[in-house]
């Protein structure tokens, strides 16, 4: 095969052509080059082996082939080199058959294994995988260059090639299966030589990952070991800064003591000394009396006159008897030892003490109130220490914030946290508390820190269902705080809600509401849930009950304030009745914004533009207005009555059901041959149409063409006692869209 | 001549200010008798008499051979823009007493509702015409321009005047077959004779025409002078067989309610009062019999086409709903 014979070709060329860069080398001091060129040159003109040898060096060459199976993968080459290298190591190993290459046949010669030789070995793989890219290029000018290349390695390689198919797995070699047959091999086991591979190349493989596993590992560490070194450098130089100080502290201490007993025992000394010194001069004195007084009486012994004798003699005596009437103080005054000093050393010794133990901290900082830190009922406070302090425990204290100045303030709570935060439960929504910080250890507790104010979360607000209004494009969603304090802002969440079980992806949020009140556009024939938090400071309160919304037709409730006092609702909120005209007068209960003479209601205001359709169902006989009006109509007057209603009157006469259509007390003179009992209106705020349908038979009735200049309520009344059903969030009827 | 006709001193029953053999002064439309633009239209049976332009539509005039009244017929037709994408619902006016195919088309002013709704209008003539029967131009309300929308009976007319039949079978398969149609929605509305027509036509064809309107309606024919008049000419005398010809005796039979009836009638109008139209009458055999019907009493309109004029939108609208739905 040309290809395999090009490949050892160049293969081996390569080889040849390693050897000879020797740059390769220079890092192996300890292997000159020199040494490894001449080894390998003596191998090859060596080529008679011992059978013992060819096993030697088989065994290099297999360490060899997976080495550079292992180097390849480090390398980042690919499983095609893999292939190469594997059959490089087989023909490698072909070729040392005959001529093994130097390093291997160094190996068998020199018997011995040098640490040197593997790395080298090693190195060479390494370059042998580096560069195998290249493989082709190289080989080609490794033949022309030719130093190393020797025509007869490449003829063997090609002879070689043909004949090894058989894995001799005691000698670790290719081999032939002449081999097996007649050869050295005949006893030895041996596989299939692409089974072999197959194995080798798995084994390798195993080797390669718990290399990488290894590598991963020791990297892991070192990188641990430097963070470490940096701990190490940091705590000892704070450990020396410490030392310094305190020791600093210390020896002044002892110094202050040392001059303090020096001076003390200076003036002991001089104190001794001086009181020394007066007896010495007192003593000298009393001498000098003495000796003048002797003298004085010598000279008196000296007089022979009697007279001047006695009358000297007199004085004398006097003098003497009074001198010696004193007694002469012989003792000392001082003594010489200096007193016994107790030396206080408990200032020096709690200073060494504290040597290994800490100051009372710095006050801690108390954070501001972070986002969304705060629920209804609970708020996570958080404080720093901007010093090194030791800190045992923090000591937390907090209060509402009481707008009131009089007494009545409210009782601080305490308590102890050990962490640099803590979440407090049990508080009020939407209030404001005030927070204050002290750390403490066992030197004591700090000052405490700047006090900061942080707010509840408000609480959910409840949505009025009785205000919604919706229609095929948008809801307006009202809703109310349960908080006194106000809040900042209101949110709304709207899920679509779809088939799926997965109802809780909201799909649109619409922040910053100011007002208790929104309009959202949605998408026809839908289900929404829409809730509402509240927001302040401190955060979002939690949702809103939820409601739901559909939008497959216009929805509204009615306006029960204004009822007149004979209408009924009936629970379902959409049923009006009147059970009978009688006591119109006496005590019902009238609202400011009631219907006084129709007896008629409102419903909320429909405020989206577009087209909106409800229907009512009445009994065949049963008299009504049906409409809509705006908001101001009168009360005390009809619907349709005044130009500020219009409405579809029913009323019987003696002869037949009569049918107006009023607005500002006019109505055309229209026929209708079947009573509707259930009444279509369609008001199309766009087009300015009111239309009333028979929606049983689609049968168009009247359309009033007006330009309504505000949104307009729908109304209802009953002229006799009767019941009319509001239906509302039905679709518009195809039919409606043309009278 | 029927200019001596007392009726037509006053305003011609068919609400047309002019006779039906005037000029049609300002009418857009080419003269009937000259020779108008002759394109060959799309079937040998046809010709197209005119052909105008309007609200992006055409308003067209053809004349054919008429197999059902042995003589030379024209019809009036609008074809929206939609008609030439595609196939539009079909609306037939029949027009009342001493009207031809030109008066709906020049007076009413529906095309531009028509375009909008994308209906082909056809308007057929009255009655047949030079048929040379005797008597047929002898009275402005029977013969000529008075065909009652009736198939006679009687000699010497029941050759010729099969208006019921030419408007139920012979037009429609005209039309359809020759112009962009959606053969299965067609509905029908007229005027005076025109709407006693439309309604007879709706009521003797349950299912037929998706819905039905009518101007001042002649609604009890049976019991009034034009009514008397032609049934008994056109069908005899025995007061029975003219029943099947009047809408109020008709609803008293109608299967079933499936039929949207608008009616919109002037109430200053001289043939209400005169007692020819009785639409009260029609209105108490539908409440009877649940026929829904809304009846617009217009205050101060009369019986022509400013009448008509102001309302054909509605009608038009009323129409639209049910051909498109």
């Amino acid at each position: 095969t040309p290809e395999l014979g090009n490949w050892a070709e160049g293969l081996i060329f390569y080889h040849m052509d390693l050897y000879g860069s020797k740059e390769r080398f220079d890092i192996f001091p300890e292997e000159p080059s020199g040494q490894a060129d001449r080894s390998r040159g003596n191998s090859r003109k060596e080529p008679a082996l011992s059978s013992e040898k060819i096993q030697h060096s088989q065994e290099a060459g297999y360490d060899l082939e997976k080495e550079v199976a292992e180097l390849a993968k480090m390398y980042g080459l690919d499983e095609d080199k893999e292939k190469e290298l594997a059959l490089l190591g087989g023909h490698l190993e072909t070729v040392e058959r005959r001529w093994p290459p130097a390093h291997t046949q160094k190996a068998g010669s020199q018997g011995s294994e040098l640490p040197g030789e593997a790395s080298q070995d090693e190195d060479q793989s390494k370059a042998i995988a580096e560069d195998d890219a290249e493989s082709h290029m190289w080989s080609r000018e490794g033949l022309s260059s030719g130093g190393m290349s020797d025509e007869r390695s490449s003829q063997a390689v090609s002879e070689e090639e043909e004949t090894a198919d058989v894995f001799c797995s005691t000698c670790k070699t290719p081999i032939r299966a002449f081999d097996k047959l007649f050869g050295e091999h005949r006893d030895h086991e041996v596989a299939q030589l692409s089974n072999a591979v197959e194995s080798e190349k798995e084994e390798i493989h195993k080797n390669m990952c718990k290399l990488e596993e290894q590598i991963a590992q020791v990297e892991n560490f070192a990188s641990h070991l430097e963070e470490i070194f940096i701990t190490v450098e940091e705590n000892f130089g704070r450990q020396e800064q410490n030392f310094e100080v305190h020791y600093n502290d210390a020896v002044q201490v002892l110094a202050q003591k040392y001059e303090e007993q020096l001076e003390a025992l200076g003036e002991e000394k001089r104190r001794k000394l001086e009181a020394l010194y007066g007896q010495l001069v007192s003593c000298g004195e009393h001498l000098d009396t003495c000796k003048e007084l002797t003298d004085t009486t010598q000279e008196l012994y000296l007089e022979n006159d009697k007279a001047n004798f006695m009358k000297a003699a007199v004085t004398v005596v006097d003098r003497l008897e009074e001198f010696l009437k004193k007694e002469v103080d012989l003792e000392l005054s001082t003594l010489p030892e200096f007193e016994e000093r107790i030396i206080d050393f408990s200032e020096v010794e709690q200073l060494m003490n504290s040597i290994n133990t800490i100051p009372a901290p710095c006050a801690p900082v108390i954070n501001p109130q972070a986002p969304n830190a705060a629920t209804g009922t609970s708020l996570r406070v958080c404080w720093g220490l901007f010093s090194d302090d030791t800190v045992e425990c923090y000591q937390l204290c907090y209060k509402p914030v009481s707008n009131e100045r009089h007494g009545d303030e409210q009782a601080e709570h305490v308590l102890k946290v050990k962490e640099t935060y803590c979440t407090i439960t049990n508080l009020l929504p939407n209030t404001q508390y005030e927070f204050w910080v002290s750390a403490l250890n066992a030197s004591g507790i700090s000052p405490p820190s700047e006090r900061a104010v942080y707010v509840t979360a408000p609480s959910p607000p409840i949505i009025k269902s009785k205000k919604i209004r919706s229609c095929e494009n948008a809801a307006l969603v009202c809703w109310e705080s349960r908080d006194i304090n106000p809040v900042d802002s209101y949110m709304v969440e709207l899920s679509k809600l779809t088939d799926e079980e997965n109802d809780d992806t909201i799909t649109e949020s619409i922040v910053g509401i100011p007002n208790c009140e929104v309009l959202i556009h949605l998408q026809p024939i839908q289900s929404y849930r829409i809730c509402v938090r509240a927001l302040n400071l401190g955060g979002s309160s939690e949702r809103s009950e939820p409601v739901l919304i559909h939008t497959t037709g216009t929805y509204f409730c009615l306006n029960e304030d204004t009822a007149h006092p004979l209408l009924a609702i009936l629970d379902d909120g959409f049923t009006i009745a009147c059970d009978e005209l009688e006591n119109l007068e006496c005590d019902l209960p009238v609202y400011d914004n009631s219907f006084t003479r129709c007896i008629g209601i409102l419903g909320s205001l429909i405020p989206f533009p577009g087209k909106h359709y409800w229907e009512v169902e009445a009994e065949e006989d049963t008299e009504y207005r049906i409409g809509v009006a705006f908001e101001n109509t009168p009360r005390h007057g009809y619907l349709g009555a005044n130009n500020s209603s219009w409405c579809m009157r029913h009323i019987i006469t003696p002869s037949r059901h009569k049918y107006e259509f009023l607005h500002s007390g006019m109505t055309p003179d229209i026929r209708i041959t079947i009573p509707p009992t259930r009444i279509g209106v369609l008001l199309d705020y766009e087009n300015y149409r009111l239309s009333f349908f028979n929606a049983d038979i689609a049968q168009h009735l009247y359309t009033f063409n007006s330009h309504f200049q505000h949104y307009v309520h729908p109304c209802f009344a009953l002229e006799t006692p009767g019941i009319l059903q509001i239906r509302t969030g039905i679709a518009a009827p195809p039919w409606t869209a043309l009278p | 001549m029927r200019l001596t006709t007392p009726a037509s001193a006053m305003a011609a029953p068919g609400g047309g200010a002019e006779g039906r053999r005037c000029p049609l002064g300002a009418a857009p439309s080419p003269a009937r008798s000259a020779a108008g633009p002759r394109r060959s239209s799309e079937t040998m049976a046809l010709k197209q008499v005119s052909s105008n332009k309007c609200f992006e539509g055409f308003q067209k005039v053809f004349e054919h051979d008429s197999t059902e009244l042995k003589c030379k017929m024209k019809f009036g037709i609008y074809l929206p823009p939609k008609a030439e994408t595609g196939k539009c619902p079909v609306l037939y006016w029949l027009s009342g007493l001493t009207c031809t195919e030109q008066n709906f088309i020049t007076k009413a002013g529906f095309q531009q509702a028509a375009a909008e709704h994308g209906l082909i209008v056809v308007a057929p003539d009255t009655s047949p015409r030079g048929c040379n029967i005797e008597g047929e131009d002898e009275s402005w309300d029977f013969g000529t321009g008075a065909g009652f929308y009736v198939d006679a009976t009687e000699e010497p007319w029941k050759t010729n005047y099969r208006m019921y039949s030419y408007i139920k079978d012979e037009l429609p398969k005209l039309i359809n077959a020759n112009f962009p149609t959606d053969p299965e929605r067609m509905s029908i509305f007229g005027h005076s004779m025109g709407g006693h027509g439309a309604l007879i036509l709706a009521l003797k064809n349950p299912g037929k025409y998706k819905s039905v309107s009518a101007f001042a309606p002649i609604c009890n024919p049976i019991q009034c002078q034009w009514g008397k008049k032609a049934l008994g000419g056109y069908l005899g005398s025995d007061a029975s067989k003219w029943e099947a010809y009047d809408a109020t005796q008709l609803v008293k039979s109608y299967p079933d309610s499936h039929l949207d009836i608008l009616i919109d009638q002037g109430k200053d109008d001289q043939f209400l009062s005169a007692g020819q139209l009785l639409p009260d009458n029609f209105i108490a055999a539908c409440t009877e019999r649940k026929i829904p019907v809304v009846f617009r009493l217009q205050q101060g309109y009369d019986h022509s086409y400013f009448f008509i004029a102001t309302f054909i939108n509605d009608h038009i609208k009323h129409h639209a709903k049910y051909l498109n739905a």
